[in-house]
């Protein structure tokens, strides 16, 4: 899994690129929370290059979700797609994330 | 008020998922490492006609990482035995560890409730308590969500033997017509 960092204006966004699985979903919350300690306030996660998530996945965007909502900052995740939205849909988690169709949307979402 | 189906974890040795009549069998040690490797060596044998061939290898990743992990407690010298059957049809697995059984069922069952309950009323708050099963053993990799998916995902079933250490599930896909893809893709 790969983690790329890019920003727009005061967001940074987060593109993730392989599978999302129990061998290394937690560098995408160490990343977070080291962004968290830089005082980054807003966030995209970009899962448009994400074909796999398991449960572990799933708990790192809990985690992260769940913190960055107790600090009220903004978060949107975007492009969930393919069996990673069949993982959290079988979950019922597809309320619980701020979820956003592209990146475009997702800006918009954190913006507001 | 409209009342959800609520499903439940259930241990039943009497169960007929536990009938491994016809049944292939592979043995693995309990190697975390090679978890998603096991798994392969399983789905491989699974016909192309299943469709979302990924999200059952990552459902048969939990169970067999469950087995592992959390029955097995990743002992290499401790053995995860997995019988299945494929079909375009239907997906059975047994998964077997050498560990003292999920004792946590009931707890399991109780946090699922209010889970559900939660999400009923759609009280995202709330939910925030729910999101995430953890028990004394559990660390900081365990997403403690992946049970939640298999008892949707399992659709004939997700069972547990009687003293909890083994798991029988069942996935029926829809079957396709002869030559037409009723989906149309």
């Amino acid at each position: 899994m790969e983690l790329k960092i890019r920003k727009n204006g005061d967001v940074y966004i987060i593109d993730v690129n392989g599978e999302m699985d129990l061998y290394n979903s937690y560098k995408l919350k160490e990343l977070v929370m080291k962004m968290l300690e830089k005082n980054v306030k807003i966030f995209i996660i970009n899962l448009e290059q994400v074909d796999y998530i398991d449960s572990s996945g799933i708990g790192a965007l809990i985690y992260i979700c769940s913190t960055i909502k107790k600090m009220n900052l903004k978060l949107s995740i975007a492009n969930i797609h393919g069996s990673v939205k069949k993982v959290i849909e079988l979950t019922k988690l597809m309320g619980y994330f701020p979820i956003s169709n592209s990146v475009e949307e997702a800006l918009l979402m954190v913006k507001e | 008020m409209e009342q959800e189906e609520i499903k439940e974890l259930r241990s039943d040795d009497n169960d007929p998922l536990f009938d491994k009549t016809n049944m292939l069998c592979k043995i693995f040690p309990s190697d975390f490492r090679q978890i998603r490797y096991f798994t392969l060596l399983i789905v491989q044998s699974a016909p192309t006609e299943i469709k979302e061939l990924n999200l059952l290898e990552q459902q048969i990743s939990e169970v067999i990482k469950n087995a592992v992990k959390h029955g097995n407690h990743c002992d290499i010298n401790k053995k995860v035995t997995v019988w299945y059957s494929f079909s375009p049809t239907h997906a059975h697995l047994i998964v077997q560890d050498e560990g003292e059984g999920f004792k946590d069922i009931e707890k399991w069952n109780d946090f699922n409730r209010k889970r559900l309950e939660c999400l009923h009323r759609q009280n995202f708050e709330e939910l925030t308590n729910y999101v995430s099963f953890r028990t004394k053993q559990s660390d900081d990799q365990d997403g403690g969500n992946a049970l939640f998916a298999a008892l949707e995902y399992w659709n004939g079933g997700f069972v547990y033997n009687g003293k909890r250490n083994a798991v029988a599930m069942l996935k029926k896909f829809q079957q396709k017509r002869h030559g037409v893809n009723i989906d149309g893709e």
